[in-house]
């Protein structure tokens, strides 16, 4: 059953800056469904954090959403004013940033940070302040053995720059959910970790998004960590999503010529012998782009008729892609 | 085969201790044991892929080869001479054919200075040439690394970062160097920017016979580009063997670990298999007794917390630094 609890339709997301209109996200569409993990792959500039980035009310001047709607749970976003977001973010939506240690303030102690998001959202803290305050600080207790923070009780007054890499990414993942979000979007959440720290990480994020039932969106570069945790995956390029399905499906047999290039560039240790072949060039300026396929300039299997307006199709179930020649034998 | 480099009981410790000052503010610093006794040896034409978490130890051990950090003990052989106790004239003269291609391309290169400035300056530093053939000699190499010729006159912002890592390879090389440390030369790359990189470095390590010390984090790329691999844990080296015996049939638990912690495109799930490995990196001011991955390893008995295993060879050219593995296990 899938009940969609996030849905974008044609968003566009641009900044106005002194070279030109940046349009960072083109006529993105998505769904995320209820208790699922759709992954976002794509390199910098992409605009995979941009597009989450709207969704959450954070794209501020000189960026603005010019069109296209974000639903949550049926209410339309875009629009929402100051207040109204407040009352969402945090508590319905919330988002992991990738460097935890610019995200979290360096002046006040983890305590406060994760009560902070408590005493604004949690409706079951009840009595005074004061009293408030405490059953907080339980709580944000409990939310930190639950990221499994050793010793969490003593290590709660402690500030961000006293914990590593990976208990700072905890802390963060602890305040997003600490509300218990429907929605929680990770950007990044494990790129500047190690490993081992990594798997640790996202299988505490895939743990909880089953206790929870919650939705989750897994924002990375890395298609090894979609491959093990996402149910669904988009590649975005230059500002579009250029293909979207089932995971295994995508990887298994990608029908972008973007999407291949990707997999074959990188190096698997299950088969080393395999020569990885890098996609040449790079990602084009998002400025004044033409009306045409955005890939062309670095495909291989580009002809004229890429220079024109390229839109999603299907090709098989659930599985959509940006190329006129997908599904074409080549 | 000859032997490029050969580094015996290599150590580099940092003393942030401080005298009165420390006293007086309370703040005593420590000793960082960063590289505590590691031993390695590079042949001609080969490349050695060194692995470990961040805070292992991996940059350090990679300049103190090149003496960037000057070593706490140890010794250093390279292209059979000592460099150890060279001066610093015989060090520089040595420094011609040991470069370095540093990780991040955005602080490596001086802003101020245009690409021909940069990719010269080795020469200019070394006294070589004139200023004519310096600009021919860069205008060589950047074609070799697959740089415009044209964009010479430009200054590192306007390149991306892929094209920055290029400049960061033509500066390393165009003193022909015959060995050069690669430090995460593509960890702060896109993907696809990744695998050009990559190939341009094999392609390059097979025109000119380069030897490599290739650092990364990354198991699938050291894999990809190394023909030995050395694993790094808290300053020392615990395992070290040919690439397909370290990837297939890994001995030490904390090899193990890493490797079943990689995610894979050709899996699906989360493997139930996985060895998961608790905490973190323990610190290197104050290093466990005993095996320094006793604290994180699901094997670890009595012996483990009191005794440092020794760092034994297993099987032919196959070494690990691990109680289990060996007489004892």
């Amino acid at each position: 059953m899938n009940i969609p609890v996030l849905e974008i339709e044609n968003l566009k997301t641009c900044f106005d800056t002194r070279d030109g209109m940046v349009t960072a996200v083109d006529g993105v569409s998505l769904k995320v469904n209820k208790g699922e993990c759709l992954g976002i792959v794509g390199e910098s500039g992409s605009g995979k954090s941009v597009t989450f980035g709207s969704v959450m009310g954070l794209v501020k001047k000189p960026g603005f959403i010019a069109e296209g709607s974000i639903r949550f749970n049926g209410r339309e976003l875009v629009g929402l004013n100051g207040k109204e977001y407040r009352r969402l973010r945090g508590k319905e939506i919330a988002m992991t940033m990738q460097d935890a240690l610019t995200a979290l303030n360096p002046a006040y102690t983890v305590s406060n940070q994760i009560i902070e998001v408590l005493l604004a959202h949690d409706d079951a803290l009840t009595g005074s302040r004061r009293s408030k305050k405490k059953q907080a600080r339980g709580k944000a207790i409990e939310m930190m053995q639950l990221v499994g923070i050793p010793a969490a009780e003593s290590r709660l007054d402690d500030y961000p720059h006293q914990f590593s890499g990976g208990m700072r990414q905890r802390i963060m993942i602890a305040i997003a959910l600490s509300c218990k979000p429907t929605l929680l979007i990770a950007d990044e959440p494990t790129t500047a970790l190690d490993v081992t720290i990594q798997a640790q990480v996202l299988e505490l994020i895939a743990d909880i998004q089953d206790k929870l039932v919650m939705s989750v969106v897994l924002i990375t570069h890395d298609l090894g960590v979609v491959a093990e945790y996402c149910d669904r995956v988009m590649v975005m390029y230059a500002g579009q999503i250029v293909e979207s399905g089932p995971t295994r499906d995508v990887i298994d047999n990608p029908q972008h010529p973007y999407t291949q290039g990707l997999l074959n560039s990188i190096p698997r240790l299950s088969d080393l012998d395999r020569k990885i072949t890098p996609i040449e060039g790079s990602v084009p300026e998002l400025i004044g782009l033409a009306e045409e396929c955005r890939f062309m300039g670095r495909c291989l299997k580009a002809t004229d008729a890429c220079k024109t307006l390229i839109e999603m199709r299907d090709n098989g179930v659930d599985h959509q892609v940006r190329c006129i020649n997908a599904g074409m034998v080549l | 085969m000859t032997d490029m480099l050969k580094v015996r009981g290599l150590v580099k410790h940092y003393d942030t201790r401080r005298g009165i000052w420390g006293k007086l503010t309370g703040n005593q610093g420590a000793l960082v044991q960063a590289v505590s006794g590691v031993d390695i040896t590079i042949q001609q034409g080969k490349t050695l892929g060194l692995i470990g978490e961040s805070g292992c130890g991996k940059s350090t051990l990679g300049r103190a080869i090149l003496r960037l950090h000057e070593p706490t003990s140890g010794t250093i052989e390279f292209d059979g001479v000592d460099i150890i106790n060279l001066d610093a004239e015989a060090m520089k003269a040595m420094r011609q054919k040991m470069q370095i291609i540093f990780q991040d391309p955005y602080a490596s290169l001086n802003p101020r200075k245009t690409v021909r400035q940069i990719i010269g300056q080795p020469l200019k530093i070394h006294g070589k040439v004139s200023d004519a053939e310096v600009d021919g000699r860069v205008q060589e190499m950047m074609e070799r690394v697959g740089l415009k010729v044209g964009q010479m006159n430009r200054y590192p912002h306007q390149f991306s970062g892929g094209q920055r890592q290029r400049i960061g390879i033509a500066r390393a090389l165009i003193l022909n160097p015959k060995f050069v440390v690669c430090d995460e030369p593509v960890s702060a790359l896109d993907v696809s920017i990744q695998a050009q990189i990559i190939e341009l470095l094999a392609e390059l390590k097979r025109d000119l016979g380069l030897t490599y010390l290739f650092i990364s984090h990354d198991i699938s790329v050291i894999g990809y580009v190394s023909e030995r691999i050395a694993v790094m844990y808290l300053g020392k080296i615990v395992e070290e063997g040919d690439t397909h015996t370290i990837l297939n049939s890994p001995m030490h638990p904390y090899t193990q670990a890493l490797l079943s912690s990689v995610p894979q495109v050709d899996r699906t799930g989360v493997t139930k298999d996985r060895i998961r490995l608790t905490g973190d990196l323990p610190s290197p001011v104050d290093p466990p007794r005993g095996c320094r991955f006793h604290t994180r390893c699901q094997y670890a008995s009595e012996i483990c917390k009191t005794d440092e295993p020794l760092y034994q060879t297993v099987s032919g050219t196959h070494s690990v630094a691990c109680h289990l593995v060996g007489n004892s296990g």
